[in-house]
């Protein structure tokens, strides 16, 4: 961001300079004396007043210096325009002064056709033959820059294109994830549970609680699969950006938490009016998953509670979900947010430790960062930044 | 339950595992309607729409489509349902194991009157067996075809 205001400043006084040498130099023929001096031949006179001749210079001149400064303007508008986002901007600007100049040229051969002030026409072409030669002197060593930045443009839409591929490879392996993969648990837990019905009255009860046991881990693992996909869902999906209250979402996804547990006495803080700009659903998800992570760690404590906030750090707007369950070691904090990284058993808490990679991924494509402070049995505070750039 | 439609079901699935566990769950669920099964879309097609001088087949009281299909898959066996006029009213229920946006996307795009997802749990799956039975065999109203 820094390096492309710089640009833009130092091109306006680019900009200045030039124009500044401009007015300097189309002042001075006021200065020289003798230099509107008319006591020459007009080029008419030359032309020993043949119609046709003149008419073709004058036609070709006019044309000539209209057509430079149609092109001149279109560049300027040009720059204008794409202000930031094209590279070498003075370069264009002298390019557009060079040609007005040239254009100038031409227009005095109309005037001295009949005005003889054939040392204001050579005035002219000596700012034109300056122009022309700064311009010359400045383009040859902008030559290997252009070809570096051409170079780096087709290797950005390298990748790209790589990156694109990836992105589809990626679909094709969820959708297949999405299919294939499920089936097999089905029939694990189908015929599982078929065995159980059709020969109950044969199997001790060690070998009915085996074919339990294997009907709960074919679960699990539809579980994981599924968790698994959302959270490539999260990678892939196409973002949106709006106005989102973080506050009314945290109180309906509160609400709808409570319902799941109304023998609980947990007490949710939520701070009014936390507005981010982001993409609703994703958010939503990041959201959800702080919220019920907390829900959930706080349900062996006795006066739980689970608090949304905001507070700025370094200048920064940083927004956290705190409560004060189970906690963690600090320790692990660096796996807290990879996938299937689990930081309590499934016995006492359980879950399949997508959830908060998920998060983090939401975060991430929000240019933002998450991280988490913790101590056993002591509650864990989760903190992220969002559109940090 | 003699209301309910006594009509041949057409189950299309290609793995034989879901395709017993799906008779299953019809059969726990007293769902005692004939069930065809087609291994793929090609025989889904042959039985649904027949040649000139292939035997004509009663049509089904509804079809159960799984996606992913050997030969044709399931969206292009639900395109040619819609666009032949012997078929194109047939209630066709999607059950598959994806819930992904594009499978959903295009089977309403095609037309399929319902998507059901299996769930991995028998249990939860023999009651979502049970409610297309009661719905689509006893509730719902079917044009004449």
């Amino acid at each position: 961001m820094s390096g492309n205001a710089s640009r833009g400043d130092s091109s306006s006084k680019r900009l200045l300079l030039i124009g500044g040498i401009a007015a300097t130099v189309l002042a001075v023929p006021l200065a020289v004396p003798g230099i509107f001096s008319s006591q020459f031949l007009p080029h008419a006179f030359c032309y020993t007043g043949d119609a046709g001749l003149i008419s073709a210079h004058l036609i070709s001149d006019a044309l000539i210096w209209l057509s430079y400064v149609v092109i001149a303007g279109t560049l300027v508008y040009l720059v204008r325009q794409l202000k930031n986002e094209m590279p070498f901007q003075w370069m264009f600007l002298a390019f557009g002064l060079f040609i007005i100049a040239c254009g100038f040229t031409h227009f005095m051969e109309i005037v001295t056709l009949w005005k003889p002030v054939y040392w204001v026409s050579a005035y002219v072409k000596i700012i034109t033959a300056v122009a022309s030669a700064l311009t010359a002197v400045a383009l040859p060593p902008l030559v290997p820059r252009i070809r570096e930045l051409a170079k780096s443009a087709a290797r950005s839409r390298e990748i790209q294109d790589e990156l694109a591929a990836s992105n589809r490879e990626l679909e094709a392996f969820s959708y297949s994830v999405s299919h294939d993969l499920r089936a097999p648990l089905r029939a694990i837990d189908g015929f599982s549970q078929a065995v159980l019905e059709d020969s109950a009255g044969k199997l001790d009860e060690q070998s009915k609680a085996d074919l339990q046991r294997a009907r709960a881990a074919a679960k699990r693992m539809g579980a994981l699969i599924d968790d698994l996909l959302k959270l490539s869902q999260t990678a892939r999906s196409d973002m949106s950006r709006e106005r989102v209250d973080l506050s009314r979402m945290a109180q309906e996804i509160a609400t709808q938490l409570k319902a799941t547990g109304p023998e609980r006495n947990t007490c949710f803080t939520i701070a009014p009016g936390l507005v981010v700009v982001g993409d609703r659903g994703l958010l939503q998800v990041a959201l959800e998953n702080l919220l019920s992570n907390a829900w959930k760690f706080t349900g062996k404590t006795v006066h739980a509670t689970i608090e949304l906030g905001m507070e700025q750090q370094n200048g920064h707007k940083t927004f956290f979900v705190r409560d004060n369950g189970a906690g963690f070691d600090m320790q692990y904090a660096s796996k807290l947010f990879g996938a299937f990284q689990r930081m309590h058993d499934s016995n006492s808490f359980p879950g399949t430790g997508v959830g908060l990679a998920t998060v983090q991924r939401i975060i991430r494509r929000h240019g933002g960062r998450i991280w988490a402070k913790a101590a056993i049995d002591q509650g864990a505070t989760f903190y992220f930044e969002l559109n940090r750039q | 339950m003699n209301h309910m439609n006594q009509k041949t079901i057409l189950l299309v699935e290609d793995n034989p595992d879901d395709a017993d566990l799906t008779l299953r769950a019809l059969k726990r669920n007293n769902i005692l309607n004939e069930v065809r099964v087609a291994r793929d879309g090609v025989e889904a097609l042959e039985y649904l729409l027949p040649r000139a001088d292939q035997q004509k087949t009663a049509m089904p009281a509804m079809v159960l489509l799984d996606l992913k299909l050997p030969r044709i898959d399931g969206i292009e066996v639900l395109r040619s349902i819609r666009a032949d006029e012997r078929t194109q009213l047939l209630p066709v229920i999607i059950l598959t194991t994806s819930k992904e946006q594009e499978d959903l996307i295009n089977g309403y795009r095609h037309g399929c009157n319902s998507y059901i997802r299996k769930p991995v749990d028998f249990s939860e799956f023999m009651t979502a067996v049970q409610h297309i039975g009661l719905y689509w065999l006893g509730l719902n109203e079917s044009p004449q075809i």
